[in-house]
C-alpha cells in the first residue's frame, strides 16, 4: 500500500490522507484514510480467509483469491459508477425531475463515500466458504445478508463510523449493503436509495457482479469470463425503464421508474458482460465438479456441528473463517472416528462422489425436474449416504433494462439486441453417487429411467400441496 | 406448496391475466400474485416487501427467472416505447396440464383476480397493492388513515387516487372466496 498526503486535507508531515492499493484487476484502487478505517476494521480483514469460489481451487488451482480483494474492488467500482451516473451531461430533465438528488451537488460527496462503504461491507456477514453451506448452517432466518447487517450496526464498528469524516450513517450502509431483499422488515427505501442498491447488485450492470466475473475469471484462468468493463461504465445512465402498455409517456413516469441502463454505445459491451456472466456460470460456479465439493463442505461442517447451527451472533462469526474450517477438515482426515470425517476425507483426498445423472431437456418434457426424480430413485437403491443431488438457482441470460438510443429513444435490451435475446440460460440439475458405486448405478439407471420420470409425472399432482425445499437448493 | 405445482398456478395466472387484457409484465405478474397470495389466500408462500411498485417479491422474481431459463415462460420484447412481457411457452403449458388438481382447487381465485387486474397499467397496479399491502398490515384503521400512510410511503400518489385504491381493494376482499 503506498500513500499520499490528503490535498489540503492533512499536513505534510503528518498522516497520509490517500492510499493506493494494488489489484489484480484494477491495478490501483485508491482509498482516503477514513475508507482505510473501514478496511482495517476486523469484519473486512476476515475477508482475507474466506475463499471467494469457496472450494473451487480444487478444480481450478489459481482460484484461490478471497473476498477480501473482491470487496475492494466493488468498492472501487461503486465510486466510478457514482461518478458516471451523477455527471451532468449524463442527467435528463426526466431523470431531474423525478430523482432530485442527482442535482444536489452538495451532497455528492456524502452520498459517493455511502455507496462506496457500502459496496465494501456487502460480503461481510459471508460464511466460512461464501455461500457454500449457509441456508444448511445458520439458524433458521439468519442469512450473510442479515450477519452483514448486525456487523455494520455493531458495536465493534460502531467506533469505526464515528471516525470517518464526513460523516455517515451505519443504517444507511447498512440498507444499500444488503439490499432491499434482505433487508430488516419494515425498512423502506427511497428511489435514489434504491438506485445507489442497484449499482451494487442489479442484475445487469451491478458492480459486485463486474468485479467478480473479472476477478473470478482471471484467478480460474478462464478467460471468457473477460469484458471491457470500462466502456460499459462509461456509457451507463439513468434511464426509464422500457414502459409498460399504460406509462408510455413521461408525465405518468414515477421516481421507480429510474433505473440503471446504458446508451447504444456500451451495448456490445454489456452483451460481451452477459455473455461473460453465462459462460462462467456454465463452465465455473455450476462446474459439476465444484458442485459437488460445495456438498461435501457441507456435509463436513453439518457432521462437525453435530446437529448444531453455527451461532449468528457477531463475536461468533468474527471468530471464525476458512483456516478454522480447513484444520478441522485436515483433522477429522486423520482420525476415523472424528465427527465428518467421511466427508473431510472426501474433500482431502479428492474422492468427490462422481455424476450419475445430469439434467436433459427430452426429460425434462417428461418430467420438469428430473434429477430430483433421479435423486429420489438413487436414495432408494443405493441408500442416501452414497448420493447426493446439486440443483442450483436456474440462470436466464436474456435480461432487460433500458437501452438510450441515437434519436433519444429507451428501448428494451431485447429489443435493441438480438445477441442480448439469445444469450443461453443455465439449468443445473446433476445427481452424484460414491465412486464404487457408479458402474452399477449407471447400469441399473438406464434400464428404469422411463420409469422413474414417468411415475414422478404421473404422482405430482397428488403431491403437491406438500413442502419442498426452495427452488435451487442444493440437497 | 411444491414448487413444480407453484409454478403451474404462476403459468396459470398469466394465462388467465393475458385472456383478461392484461399486459403482463413483471410487474403486473408480481401485483396479481401478491393478490392470489394476500388477497385471496392462496399458499403461494413469496415473501414479499415494499419496494417497487408496491408489495413485490424478490423470491418470486428468482422463480421468474428460474421459469424463463427452464423454457416455462419467455420474456416476449415488444416494439419500442414498450418493455417485454412473460409469454407462457408449450412446456409451460404442458405442465399447467400436468396439474389438474392443484390448478383446479385455486381456479375460482385465479380468475377472480386475473378479473379484478384486468388490464390495470402499472400506476393502477401501485395503488391496488399498495392499499392491499395496508389493509393486511392495519385491520383495524380506516380508509383515511391508510389513505394518508399511502402518500406517506408513496408520494407521487394523491389523497383522491390512494382513497380510490382503498375503497376498490376493500370491495374486493368482500367478494372474494376463500380457498377451501
Amino acid at each position: 500500500m503506498r500513500s499520499e498526503n490528503g490535498p489540503g486535507r492533512e499536513n505534510a508531515f503528518s498522516m497520509k490522507y490517500w492510499h493506493e492499493i494494488r489489484d489484480t484487476v484494477h491495478d490501483f484502487i485508491v482509498v482516503d484514510s477514513a475508507e482505510r478505517s473501514v478496511i482495517d476494521s476486523p469484519p473486512v480483514q476476515r475477508l482475507r480467509d474466506v475463499h471467494q469460489l469457496a472450494m473451487s481451487y480444487l478444480i481450478y488451482p489459481g482460484a484461490t483469491h478471497r473476498r477480501f480483494e473482491h470487496s475492494l474492488g466493488v468498492m472501487e467500482l461503486a465510486g466510478r459508477v457514482f461518478d458516471q451516473i451523477v455527471r451532468p451531461d449524463m442527467l435528463t430533465d426526466v431523470v431531474r425531475g423525478l430523482i432530485p438528488e442527482v442535482t444536489q451537488t452538495n451532497t455528492y460527496d456524502y452520498w459517493r463515500r455511502t455507496v462506496r462503504l457500502a459496496a465494501l461491507c456487502h460480503d461481510i456477514g459471508h460464511l466460512p466458504f461464501s455461500h457454500a453451506a449457509e441456508h444448511e448452517l445458520l439458524p433458521p432466518g439468519v442469512s450473510h445478508e442479515s450477519l452483514t447487517w448486525d456487523l455494520i450496526m455493531s458495536e465493534a464498528m460502531e467506533g469505526v463510523w464515528a471516525g470517518v469524516d464526513p460523516p455517515v450513517r451505519p443504517e444507511v450502509i447498512a440498507k444499500l449493503a444488503v439490499g432491499p431483499k434482505k433487508a430488516p422488515s419494515g425498512v423502506v427505501f427511497t428511489p435514489w436509495e434504491s438506485i445507489l442498491q442497484e449499482i451494487i447488485t442489479s442484475d445487469a450492470f451491478g458492480v459486485d457482479r463486474m468485479d467478480y466475473l473479472l476477478r473470478d475469471s482471471k484467478h480460474a484462468g478462464v478467460a471468457y469470463g473477460t469484458f471491457d468493463h470500462h466502456r460499459v461504465i462509461q456509457n451507463l445512465r439513468l434511464l426509464p425503464r422500457p414502459q409498460e402498455k399504460d406509462n408510455n409517456d413521461s408525465d405518468s413516469l414515477v421516481p421507480e421508474d429510474i433505473s440503471l441502463g446504458i446508451e447504444r454505445g456500451g451495448l456490445e459491451a454489456a452483451e460481451s458482460l452477459l455473455l461473460a456472466r453465462y459462460f462462467m456460470f456454465s463452465q465455473v460456479y455450476y462446474h459439476q465438479i465444484r458442485r459437488i465439493y460445495d456438498l461435501h463442505l457441507i456435509d463436513f461442517m453439518k457432521e462437525y456441528l453435530g446437529g448444531r447451527r453455527l451461532a449468528a451472533t457477531v463475536d461468533a462469526h468474527l471468530a471464525i473463517s476458512d483456516s478454522e474450517v480447513l484444520a478441522q477438515i485436515r483433522k477429522a482426515t486423520r482420525r476415523p472416528t472424528a465427527r465428518g470425517h467421511d466427508p473431510a476425507k472426501r474433500i482431502s483426498q479428492r474422492d468427490h462422489m462422481r455424476v450419475l445423472y445430469e439434467r436433459s431437456p427430452t426429460d425434462a418434457k417428461v418430467y420438469q425436474e428430473p434429477g430430483t426424480a433421479v435423486h429420489n430413485w438413487a436414495v432408494q437403491e443405493f441408500g442416501a449416504d452414497l448420493v447426493r443431488h446439486s440443483n442450483p438457482p436456474s440462470k436466464t441470460g436474456a435480461i432487460n433494462f433500458p437501452v438510450l438510443l441515437g434519436n433519444r429513444e429507451i428501448v428494451s435490451s431485447l429489443d435493441a439486441s438480438s445477441a442480448l435475446k439469445a444469450v443461453p440460460s443455465v439449468v443445473a440439475d446433476t445427481v452424484y453417487i460414491d465412486k464404487g458405486q457408479l458402474e452399477e448405478a449407471n447400469r441399473r439407471l438406464a434400464k428404469a429411467l422411463p420409469e422413474v420420470l414417468s411415475e414422478a409425472n404421473a404422482r405430482q399432482d397428488d403431491d403437491a400441496a406438500d413442502t419442498d425445499s426452495a427452488a435451487g437448493k442444493e440437497r | 406448496m411444491k414448487r413444480l405445482a407453484k409454478a403451474a398456478l404462476i403459468v396459470r395466472l398469466r394465462d388467465q391475466l393475458a385472456e383478461h387484457g392484461s399486459w403482463c409484465g413483471e410487474t403486473h405478474l408480481q401485483k396479481a400474485a401478491y393478490f392470489l397470495q394476500e388477497g385471496v389466500g392462496v399458499p403461494l408462500e413469496f415473501d414479499f416487501v415494499l419496494y417497487r411498485h408496491g408489495p413485490f417479491a424478490f423470491d418470486l422474481r428468482e422463480e421468474l427467472v428460474a421459469l424463463r431459463a427452464e423454457g416455462l415462460l419467455s420474456l416476449q420484447p415488444q416494439s419500442a416505447p414498450y418493455g417485454p412481457r412473460l409469454v407462457s411457452t408449450p412446456d409451460g403449458e404442458r405442465l399447467v396440464k400436468q396439474f389438474p388438481k392443484t390448478v383446479g382447487r385455486y381456479e375460482g381465485q385465479v380468475r377472480q383476480v386475473a378479473g379484478f387486474i384486468k388490464g390495470r397499467g402499472v400506476s393502477s397496479l401501485e395503488r391496488i397493492a399498495t392499499a392491499l399491502m395496508l389493509v393486511r398490515e392495519h385491520p383495524d384503521s380506516d380508509n383515511e388513515s391508510l389513505a394518508g400512510r399511502m402518500m406517506e410511503i408513496k408520494a407521487h400518489i394523491s389523497y383522491d387516487a390512494a382513497m380510490g385504491a382503498l375503497e376498490e381493494v376493500r370491495r374486493f376482499l368482500d367478494v372474494v372466496e376463500q380457498p377451501v
